[in-house]
């Protein structure tokens, strides 16, 4: 298994802050492309693209679930989001395994091609979200615009969470 | 009542009506009397909508007459007089009839509850006391057996007590002593033994003070004929020598000496009429007096210090700092009086109780008091420190009575009084010196918890495997004791003892480390114990509910060492309560029972009882423990479950080898036939053509063989062939041991995991008694009776596991008291017991933990659920819907069948909450509800790894393991066997008909047209009660296997036990199929977004914000507040709580006064200027008790000042009431 880790030094995730804090720094963000869309993951959490892995497909769940894959004694869920956001499909040569997190946290989802290093010092901010289907809507938190493609910020681990929650029938029975 | 009627007009005059009635308000509360304390919130809500042309002096003025009135005489009278107040039409108080009806019942209850208890208590008769004499008259022998039974209890402690010390010499003497007695015959004991046996205490105390003269007494004691101790002489010899070896070896230091104190010497009925041994130690005793007596004068002395620092704070012309301070005095006061009687000095309590009388008198005027009066107070005080010490002179006594008849006192003592008291004091001169031992520990009694005594520090210099040893014990004691409390409650005396040698035991290894909270409240509680034991009576109910609260003190410091929790922050006040208790027990003896059936008869039942619980307990070996950080051990798992994955994986290759080796011997087989068939072909066919190239023309072909290269080389050939099947041979041989390895190291790892598995296994018990706390605070809150019993409790649980299943429990266990038991009134109306019953079962089931709650309330009203679901919506009116579907709603975010108003605990949890938490943590949640019977929640909770037998299948293109639970059978099945009837194909077996499926079906996944009529594997599946045949495509191999969560996204996905890694490396789901079978029929579509409702109802509870500097302080709240159904969020100081604020609007505040950069006053303001929070109520939990900060804090617009500590009820009381007033 071959694996390209993207790690690279960033701010530390401090969690949320309490006083918005002024951006006094360039900070580099990874660019992910997933159709049309562009999304943005900050550098500080840990990202690699998996190569030659195999996913284990799953019958019965939630077609955007790609199925599980073995990453170094993890079980990572497989997301396509190109499923959930109704985007084309991306071609099945040049599409890549890319996994954000690590440990149990991890997850995978397939992207188009490499991702691509921003420099945030090059995007502009949005004053408002673009229109976006309705389930992404929740979970982005930003958008920016750089040559005409426009790059959201989501919050990933919400979105994932949405995503791999299975409705539950309870079990019930009157007597 | 005195300090309200003092407060209010002092108060008045600061103006600030809104302010007055909420203290009156507070003040109601502290003594009980919450009607009032509503009727003083409703007319602080009132007032400041009142038009400003009011006369508000002269309302308030009737006000406080009216709740002065009240509390002076709390009648049905004055009830009605303070509702006929409200109900003012000039006040436009926004009440009901109904409810004002309500509020005079609670005024008309408070006012007949406290009174109830205490004139009982009073006023009746000690019916036991009279009785006791006549019980001992009559039947002497249950008087030996039950006397005697307390000596060998007390003989067993005093064993321990040497074995602590070293002294194990006389730890066996004394065990010898207690067998021996517990053998003996009760009629072959004579009277003049158990007489005897008094000494024996005294002996003991001797052995350490003068060992060898000691033990030749003890041996003496010993061998008296009448013991009947089964040993001989050179027996005899060697226990002497023992204890001779082991005094000089230890020699009785000062320690041993403390120790020795500690014990209950209440237990022995002390009798001085025996001369043999009381002459001998008669010197030792006087001696050991002096410091005794010397040491009590000295706590005299410090509580008169405490008074007069009380007085020192008053400073004169403020009258605030007057009255409290004065206050102060006369609480302290009257302590110091109690302490000073039960030390002996009886006339200087006397003396106390007179000053404190002028000190009412002083609060009544508190505007009159003067320099002077305060003058007058720190004289007698110096008065009565220049007499203490020199009690025993005659003529000291004159100095603390001369001031007392001074026209100054408002009071002053009457002359004969006065000389009546001089006798007395002069009398007690030389008795008090003659205190026994015994009420010398009652007499050093504080009459203050001080936060050193709740101090759960460790002292330096701790032992720190006494330490882990007392951390391995205490959990278990703790709880026991407060099993024995509780059953006390219902009448038991053998609880009774059971908590009196618990709270002695924890008593002794609490001191032996140095833990002193733990020990001072359990001193005390012994204390209280043992003169209930004594007086052989049962604590009344207010007693009771004190040693409740202690036991659950108790349980909450042992967590809190363990680490568990932050220190209980009622522990003072708990303390402070036993300790009144304690001083007003010593005064007065035990209060006759409240409640009816409580009193225990001496009958030989209860020795027998006795005698049940003290056999002796055999002293297990003690093993060594180990506390390890809990990521260490997660690590560990982790690792073995590699290991065994690994292991699987050596497996699997050596299976493959296995096979390519038999491919092998089968070639090399065919290769030996092979070079067989060519020696035929070389020897007898000639083929090598021999006779052609013959050379030897003297022989015959016959007669000489003549062999060419070609026979050798066939030769060689065959011996090749066989050599490799010898070799295969030996590979195999090699291979088959290597797979016992591989089979031995499988074993091996297993039993790794399952021992690391165990290190994370904790019983269910250990979280029976927070549960427990919770069933009686949701009932004390609801005003419901029920009980909780738990089965199951044995079943041990991944801990992690176990701690996250506590707070969806705990939902359930109020749900269960508020929505589903019955108030009293009903139940018996419907002919069910008064109490409700909670039961809470725990069964492992499978590779699941199956809770379930069952309660016997009233089940779901399906028709309640149908008005709430209209109501919001989600439901049309004339829709269709069954139970089933009305059922699914109430688990729906934030969906509660109370409409606001008729709420009543208003905490707004409900099953959503519990079943949003079941779910995260992968588990599934049923209801079944019987109407009227009760209803039974389900929680499965899946293990978090484990293994499995499991079938490797395919369906379609998909790989899955299928788990072997609820599989019954595996089975090939021939076209034959299927039938179809109704549509429904059938399999047939043996006479039965199952129903089947295919897989494939089951996972929607494309059928695989040839298969229902071929040749197929079929499983029997238990589902339910019934058996279905599921078909499979194919089975490609049969395996153990590891099962892992789906992780922290994917939780739990219905139909799937997890996943596992199989020997490739690639990942194989698991199927639960009885669950597939179970959720087949539900229509969940897996196509649509819209299948995704991920509200987290959490935030839906009452957010609470908590502002507090201390990380303690914060966390204990956080647990009491998350335990009672609040979300809560905390802040340090004021600056991090407005950065908060500007997030998050919570429903309520509660924060610390003194913070660092912005305290609790400052937040209050900054939150009263903020329009869009101006509203939020603010409570304010404080240890500042003077009337200066609660001015300050009124002032910026608190709504509750709460001094530290907090009594929990009270404070969820309040908080509750300010919520529902702010959503009104």
């Amino acid at each position: 298994m071959e694996i390209a880790g993207f790690k690279m030094s960033g701010l530390v995730d401090t969690g949320f802050p309490l006083v918005p804090q002024a951006e006094t720094q360039i900070e580099s963000v990874f660019g992910i492309r997933i159709g049309s869309l562009g999304f943005l993951i900050s550098t500080a959490v840990y990202c690699e693209v998996l190569d030659k892995v195999q996913v284990s497909a799953m019958p019965n769940v939630h077609p955007w679930i790609s199925g599980l894959l073995n990453l170094r004694g993890n079980l990572v869920p497989v997301f396509d989001l190109h499923r959930v956001l109704e985007e084309k499909a991306a071609d099945p040569k040049k599409r890549r395994l890319f996994a954000i997190d690590r440990g149990d946290k991890a997850a995978a989802l397939w992207i188009d091609s490499f991702p691509e290093i921003k420099n945030s010092a090059s995007l502009l901010p949005l004053e408002e979200l673009p229109l976006l289907a309705p389930i992404l809507q929740a979970f982005v938190t930003g958008a920016y615009e750089q040559d005409g493609q426009v790059w959201l910020k989501p919050q990933f681990e919400d979105f994932f969470k949405v995503l791999g929650h299975h409705q539950h029938k309870t079990e019930e029975t009157v007597t | 009542m005195t300090e309200i009627a003092q407060i209010t007009p002092e108060s008045k005059k600061d103006g600030d009506p809104a302010s007055v009635l909420g203290q009156l308000a507070d003040l109601s509360a502290q003594e009980g009397y919450y009607g009032l304390q509503d009727a003083n919130l409703v007319l602080v809500d009132v007032i400041s909508g009142l038009p400003a042309a009011t006369d508000l002096n002269s309302l308030l003025t009737a006000w406080t007459l009216l709740a002065e009135q009240y509390l002076a005489q709390p009648t049905t009278q004055s009830a009605k007089a303070i509702i006929a107040y409200l109900r003012r039409p000039e006040l436009g108080i926004p009440m009901e009839d109904e409810e004002f009806a309500m509020l005079e019942q609670q005024l008309c209850f408070d006012a007949n509850a406290p009174d109830a208890e205490e004139t009982a208590a009073e006023i009746q008769p000690d019916p036991q006391a009279t009785e006791t004499p006549s019980i001992l008259d009559t039947s002497s022998i249950a008087l030996t057996r039950q006397s005697l039974d307390a000596h060998i209890a007390n003989m067993e402690m005093l064993a321990d007590q040497a074995a602590a010390d070293g002294f194990y010499g006389l730890q066996d003497a004394n065990l010898l002593l207690a067998e021996a007695l517990r053998e003996t015959d009760l009629e072959a004991v004579g009277a003049d033994v158990v007489s005897m046996l008094a000494y024996w205490s005294e002996l003991n105390k001797l052995y350490n003070k003068q060992p060898n003269e000691a033990i030749n007494a003890i041996i003496a004691f010993l061998r008296q004929p009448t013991l009947n101790i089964p040993m001989g002489e050179d027996e005899f010899a060697l226990l002497e020598e023992q204890m001779t070896i082991a005094a000089d070896g230890n020699g009785p230091d000062q320690a041993a000496n403390e120790n020795r104190d500690d014990l209950p010497s209440a237990f022995i009925p002390s009798r001085a009429d025996d001369d043999t041994f009381s002459e001998a130690f008669s010197e030792d005793f006087s001696e050991a007096l002096s410091p005794v007596t010397q040491e009590l004068v000295g706590l005299l002395l410090l509580e008169t210090r405490q008074v007069c620092s009380c007085l020192e704070n008053i400073t004169i012309g403020n009258s605030s700092s007057v009255l409290e301070s004065l206050q102060q005095t006369s609480e302290e006061l009257e302590r110091f009086a109690n302490a000073a009687k039960t030390a002996g000095f009886t006339g200087l309590g006397q003396i106390c109780l007179h000053i404190n009388q002028n000190l009412h008198r002083f609060l009544k005027q508190i505007d009159l008091f003067t320099a002077e009066n305060l003058e007058l107070l720190l004289e007698w005080l110096a008065q009565v420190q220049d007499y203490l010490p020199s009690f025993n002179d005659r003529s000291a006594a004159q100095l603390i009575v001369s001031g007392l008849a001074d026209e100054q006192w408002p009071v002053p003592m009457a002359l004969e009084e006065l000389s009546g008291i001089l006798m007395q004091i002069r009398a007690e001169s030389s008795s008090v010196e003659d205190q026994s031992e015994a009420e010398r520990e009652q007499a050093a009694r504080s009459g203050t918890a001080t936060d050193e005594d709740v101090s759960l520090a460790l002292p330096g210099d701790v032992n720190q495997e006494l330490l882990e040893i007392l951390l391995q014990e205490l959990p278990i004691q703790t709880q026991q004791f407060s099993e024995a409390v509780q059953r006390m409650q219902t009448g038991s005396s053998e609880a009774l003892e059971i908590a009196q040698r618990v709270a002695h035991t924890l008593k002794g290894s609490a001191n032996t480390v140095g833990i002193k909270g733990i020990a001072v409240l359990t001193h005390n509680l012994e204390d209280i114990l043992t003169v209930c034991a004594n007086g052989q009576k049962l604590p009344g109910r207010t007693l009771s509910n004190a040693l409740v609260n202690a036991a659950d003190c108790l349980e909450a410091m042992s967590e809190a060492l363990m680490g568990f929790s932050p220190p209980p922050d009622d522990a003072k006040a708990v303390l402070q309560e036993i300790l009144d208790w304690a001083n007003r027990i010593d005064k007065d003896g035990i209060p006759d029972s409240d409640t009816e059936g409580n009193e225990i008869t001496a009958t030989i039942d209860s020795g027998a009882g006795l005698e049940s619980v003290e056999k002796p307990v055999p002293a297990a070996a003690p093993i060594t423990m180990m506390r390890v950080p809990a990521n260490q051990i997660e690590n560990l798992f982790r690792l073995s479950g590699e290991n065994i994955i690994l292991n699987s994986q050596a497996n699997e290759t050596l299976r493959r080898m296995k096979k390519q080796l038999q491919t092998i011997q089968l070639q090399f087989s065919h290769l030996q036939q092979l070079s067989a068939e060519l020696e035929q072909l070389v020897d007898l066919k000639d083929l090598s053509g021999q006779a052609v190239t013959s050379t030897g023309p003297d022989f015959d072909a016959l007669e000489m063989d003549q062999y060419n290269e070609l026979h050798t080389a066939s030769r060689r050939l065959i011996e090749a062939a066989v050599d490799a099947r010898e070799m295969s041979l030996d590979v195999q041989k090699e291979l088959e041991q290597m797979d016992e390895v591989l089979d031995y190291q499988q074993r091996l790892m297993l039993e790794t995991q399952e021992s690391i598995m165990k290190t994370r296994l904790v019983s269910v018990a250990t979280i029976s008694p927070r549960l427990q706390r919770a069933l009686r605070q949701t009932c004390r809150l609801t005003g419901k009776q029920s009980d909780l019993s738990l089965s199951g409790e044995e079943l041990l649980i991944d801990s992690d596991m176990l701690h996250s299943m506590v707070d969806p429990l705990m939902h359930l266990l109020r749900n269960a008291v508020d929505h589903g038991i019955e108030n009293e009134a009903d139940r018996l109306q419907l002919g069910k017991a008064a109490q409700g019953h909670i039961s809470i079962r725990f069964e492992r089931e499978g590779n699941n933990i199956l809770v379930s709650c069952q309660d016997d309330g009233q089940g779901l009203d399906f028709n309640a659920i149908r008005a709430a679901a209209e109501r919001r919506g989600v439901l049309a009116p004339d829709q269709e819907a069954s139970e089933d579907d009305l059922k699914r709603f109430i688990l729906r975010p934030n969906f509660s069948t109370r409409t606001q108003s008729t709420q009543t605990s208003g905490r707004g949890v409900g099953m959503d909450v519990v079943y949003f938490q079941v779910v995260n943590l992968g588990g599934t949640l049923g209801l079944h509800s019987r109407r009227g019977q009760g209803l039974t929640v389900e929680l499965r909770m899946p293990l978090p790894l484990s293994r499995s037998h499991a079938l490797l299948a395919n369906a379609g293109p998909y790989r899955v393991a299928i788990a072997s639970k609820g599989i019954k059978q595996v089975l090939y099945s021939g076209p034959d066997d299927f039938a179809t009837s109704d549509g429904q194909a059938m399999l047939r077996l043996e006479d039965k008909a199952y129903p089947v499926l295919s897989l494939n079906t089951l996972l929607h996944v494309p059928q695989n047209p040839r298969q229902m009529h071929t040749n197929g594997v079929v499983l029997l599946v238990q589902n339910g009660d019934d058996i279905t045949a599921v078909l499979l495509d194919s089975v490609t191999d049969s395996l153990d296997i590891v099962i892992k969560n789906f992780g922290y996204y994917l939780k739990k996905i219905p139909g799937y036990l997890g996943a596992a890694i199989m020997g490739d490396g690639l990942v194989a789901p698991v199927l639960d199929v009885p669950e597939l079978l179970r959720t087949s029929v539900a229509a969940w579509n897996l196509d649509t977004i819209e299948a995704i409702e991920i509200e987290e109802p959490k935030s839906l509870l009452p957010t609470i914000l908590l502002v507090d500097d201390s990380l303690s302080q914060r966390r204990a709240l956080e647990q009491l507040l998350e335990d009672a159904g609040f979300n809560t969020i905390s802040a340090r100081d004021g600056i991090e709580a407005v950065n908060l604020l500007q997030q998050i609007k919570p429903d309520l505040v509660l924060t610390d006064l003194e913070m660092p950069r912005m305290n609790g006053i400052e937040l209050t303001a900054h939150i009263r200027s903020k329009a869009a929070i101006k509203t939020l109520p603010v409570i304010m939990i404080t240890s500042r008790t003077t009337q200066k900060h609660r001015m300050m804090a009124e002032g910026a617009g608190i709504n509750f000042y709460l001094v530290k500590p907090v009594r929990e009820d009270e404070l969820l009381a309040k908080m509750q009431m300010l919520m529902e007033a702010s959503v009104s």
